[in-house]
């Protein structure tokens, strides 16, 4: 772990309308760590994991990602930043194959405009689609429909999908939603691996899942801060238990 | 410019944007609570106009005339909603699009097997015709009564978006339609009513237009693209901004008619780009209101 | 599947097709030449099948936006105009010869297309049909009022071009087979190139955005400038067949800017099928067909087309060609 915060927010705010989404959230986040957003319903995020990705602009703050302010950069820049977020709700490409999906995520990286060349030329793309697949576990499937993916399946795909532009932050919101305890066992496993090469910053609500990875957490509530630390200290944290605890976990 | 015909181009163009705002209104309305685009829009004008005109023969009435074409062309609306609208909802937002579309050529080729191709006359009442004496300058009485019939719907419309249960329904499926669902609304009776709603604006804007423009099958064609322009101003789904936009663009074609006569469709063109390049979602679109 | 096709005792047919069917889809281009070049025997007269060709590679111009960008156009008229008079004013007031006007009216077609594309992705969804048709408009305006250089309302005159000299042989395109087989032979070389386009990988692209325009701008696809491209390209080929309609028809109706064009073409891409190759050109066929047929016993087209319209979204919407490679391929 670096020294070196690779993201950093400023007093970042969200709001929608009259609604505040998000307001005054500053942090850090530390190249080749893994850290995990918890906190209750509605606390803010997915919307804060929206900010960070680029899918909305801030209300206010500032983003920095390897000292770079990228606050006003629009969606389509983040991937190129090194920047990539797997989706809550599964969000692929439901007619393309299981391989194309993550071609085509890989193409991305490579060439955008050409109207002339055969896709088939662009060989890497493919090699590099069906590494991830491996990586995914997904290597099987690669000719399968996307609608015929068991649920757990679609979820694995989301990721490599977002690991197909080889992003420096992967941003990973509730990657265990909907799985079974052995399905999300798995996918802890799998995030680990990945973070050994790449910072991971996850939005998770199973608290006891990722106590036992996250380097930090950060707990938000109703929008804001509440607290951040090490998984001890925000386990021991009075606010945190009353708060998060009092509701079922 | 002296006062008076500053005065003068204004409320022309009040008058010709009146028919503007009811156009437009129809096609917000039916836009933000069913997201549908009615291509239709011109040929139910243009049905306005020719129900109009046969209720005016059939009826020797004006003013019985005016009230029948919007309970005509409603209730045709809403025939055409539940049994060919009806059926493609969810099937993803072209489909409404087109179907009506075709719609309108069926409409339009029905007129003209049945009424003719030629046009027929619909003269004004003789209480409208003439001009009214509004101090500064005459005005043709029939334009104001444009003016007039056009703030009273307004008005009417108003009430009953802000002060009636219904009007609360419409107002919170137009934010969103599945809360309303969920609340147990019976959502396809409020569809049924909004787009019979809708049409008989535009059917409304037919008859009232008649006596300006004449009765005659082919009326519809460019109201089609005038409405869109007014509705792309205002903000599609925005009611405000089909009055603001409607009224705008009545004025500006009125005003550049007097002074470039030969681009005076055009300028409303610019103005549409203007806001296109500035402010697409339109002057009083919504920001997620658009795909 | 199997057990219900059984069932309906459907299973010959579609076992038996489905390979032939898998084959026309792996060498379309060929495919499609193959039977436009037997066409001109089977159809009715030689002048409409010249209009097929050109209708043809208009629909298939418009299928890219939007069979596969998935943006439904309705101003292509002003494209396909514009690429009859960009070629058909320096020809018929300024005697260019035809190699010359048929670029000339691609590139005006492309100009166009770069303008009134750039407005149009600047809206989304809904609005960009209304957009697409409202700005075409303005182009059918000024060329309604442009008198002295298009013709206004009576459209534009003279455009004649005898005959084409190409390697030596001087051809006349007065007789209407050489016409046809020239014609053709562009459209081929079109066809050629359209295919090259879907199998790129900006056609992957294109398809990613149609599929989830949200997560192909989270892979880092710039979808706006993805559309702008796509709209100019879909503007050279509706270019591409005005200026070759212009060359046809010796004149160039107004009719052909009006947004009764836009939805023809619309209307000839639904009816073969969408997103798919074969369909524009299937399209267009059935169309002129009965369009022929129909006027002849009567005068109101227009309602049989709106009733197709209706019933087409309403029951066929994968349209002829799109429905058969669906039935094949369960």
């Amino acid at each position: 772990m670096s020294a070196a915060p690779i993201l950093e927010v400023e007093a970042l705010a969200k709001r929608f309308g009259g609604f505040t989404a998000l307001a005054d959230v500053t942090a850090r986040f530390f190249s080749g760590s893994l850290t995990s957003i918890i906190g209750p319903n509605g606390a803010g995020k997915s919307t804060f994991f929206n900010l960070i990705s680029g899918s909305l602009a801030p209300s206010d703050g500032r983003i920095r990602f390897q000292s770079r302010d990228i606050t006003a950069e629009p969606q389509h820049r983040f991937a190129h930043l090194g920047i990539a977020k797997s989706f809550q709700i599964t969000n692929l490409f439901p007619q393309l194959s299981v391989l194309e999906n993550v071609r085509v995520a890989a193409q991305a990286m490579k060439s955008r405009f050409d109207i002339w060349s055969k896709r088939e030329n662009y060989r890497d793309l493919v090699t590099r689609a069906e590494e991830l697949l491996a990586t995914v576990g997904l290597a099987a499937r690669r000719h399968d429909a996307v609608e015929n993916l068991a649920h757990g399946d679609q979820r694995s795909l989301e990721i490599a999908v977002a690991l197909a532009c080889d992003p420096r932050l992967l941003l990973l919101d509730e990657p265990t939603a909907g799985m079974s305890p052995e399905e999300a066992r798995a996918m802890m496993d799998l995030i680990l691996r990945l973070n050994q090469e790449r910072t991971v910053i996850l939005v998770e609500h199973r608290m006891k899942l990722v106590m036992g990875i996250s380097d930090r957490i950060l707990v938000l509530h109703h929008g804001r801060l509440l607290a951040e630390g090490a998984p001890d200290d925000i386990r021991s944290h009075e606010e945190v238990r009353r708060v998060y605890l009092g509701q079922s976990v | 410019m002296t006062l008076d015909l500053f005065l003068l181009q204004l409320f022309t163009g009040l008058a010709l944007g009146s028919i503007y705002v009811l156009l437009a209104l129809g096609l917000s309305l039916i836009f933000g609570l069913l997201n549908i685009v009615n291509f239709a829009h011109g040929q139910f004008f243009m049905l306005g106009a020719y129900v109009g005109a046969f209720a005016l023969g059939l009826l020797g009435n004006f003013w019985l005339a005016l009230l029948a074409v919007p309970l005509f062309v409603g209730a045709l609306g809403m025939l055409a909603e539940r049994f060919l609208v009806r059926p493609l909802y969810g099937r993803g937002i072209d489909y409404p699009l087109l179907l009506t579309y075709g719609l309108g050529l069926i409409l339009l080729d029905s007129v003209r097997i049945l009424a003719g191709t030629e046009g027929i006359p619909f003269p004004a009442p003789d209480v409208l015709s003439g001009a009214t004496d509004l101090g500064l300058f005459f005005f043709p009485t029939y334009r104001l009564f444009l003016i007039v019939v056009t703030a009273l719907v307004l008005l009417a419309l108003w009430f009953f978006l802000e002060k009636t249960p219904y009007g609360l329904i419409i107002r919170a499926g137009a934010l969103d339609q599945e809360i309303v669902q969920v609340l147990g609304v019976d959502v396809a009776r409020v569809w049924l009513i909004v787009f019979g709603a809708g049409v008989a604006l535009a059917g409304l804007a037919g008859v009232l237009a008649a006596p300006i423009r004449g009765v005659f099958p082919e009326m519809g064609i460019p109201i089609l693209v005038d409405a869109f322009v007014v509705t792309v101003i205002g903000g599609m789904g925005s009611l405000l901004g089909a009055v603001v936009a409607g009224l705008l663009v009545g004025v500006t074609v009125s005003f550049t008619s007097f002074y470039f006569p030969q681009t005076a469709t055009l300028s409303i063109f610019i103005l549409m780009a203007l806001v296109l390049i500035f402010r697409p979602r339109g002057l009083f679109g919504r920001a997620g209101a658009l795909g | 599947m199997a057990a219900g096709a059984q069932a309906a005792g459907g299973t010959d047919w579609r076992l038996r097709a489905a390979p032939l069917i898998g084959i026309i889809a792996r060498h379309r281009v060929l495919a499609a030449v193959i039977f436009l070049a037997v066409f001109p025997w089977l159809a009715p007269y030689k002048a409409l099948a010249v209009n097929i060709l050109i209708f043809g590679l208009f629909a298939m111009g418009f299928n890219l936006i939007y069979g596969y960008a998935g943006m439904l156009s309705f101003g292509h008229a002003a494209l396909f105009g514009l690429g009859a008079y960009g070629c058909g004013v320096p020809i018929a007031k300024f005697g260019v010869p035809w190699f010359i006007g048929l670029p000339l009216g691609v590139v005006t077609a492309g100009l166009a297309s770069v303008v009134i594309g750039w407005f149009a992705t600047r809206s989304r969804g809904i609005y960009f049909a209304m957009v697409t048709l409202a700005l075409s408009q303005v182009v059918y305006y000024v060329v309604f009022q442009w008198v002295s250089l298009t013709g206004g309302e009576d459209g534009l005159r003279g455009v004649n071009v005898p005959a084409i000299d190409v390697f030596g042989a001087h051809l006349s395109i007065v007789d209407p087979t050489v016409k046809y087989y020239l014609i053709l032979a562009i459209v081929a070389a079109a066809m050629w190139v359209f295919s090259r386009i879907l199998a790129s990988p900006f056609g992957a692209v294109m398809e990613a955005i149609r599929e989830n325009e949200r997560r192909a701008a989270a892979c880092g696809y710039d979808v706006n400038r993805t559309r702008w491209l796509a709209f100019i390209l879909s503007g050279l080929f509706s270019g591409l067949a005005g200026a070759l309609y212009a060359i046809h028809l010796s004149i160039v109706p107004i009719e052909t800017l009006h947004y009764f064009t836009s939805a023809v073409v619309l209307m000839m891409t639904l009816l073969g099928g969408m997103g798919t190759f074969f369909g524009p050109f299937l399209g267009a066929l059935i169309y002129l067909l009965l369009q022929d047929v129909v006027t002849v016993v009567t005068v109101h087209w227009q309602l049989v087309v709106g009733t197709l319209f209706v019933l087409l979204i309403l029951f066929f919407p994968r349209g002829v060609w799109g429905s058969l490679t669906h039935w094949a391929s369960r």
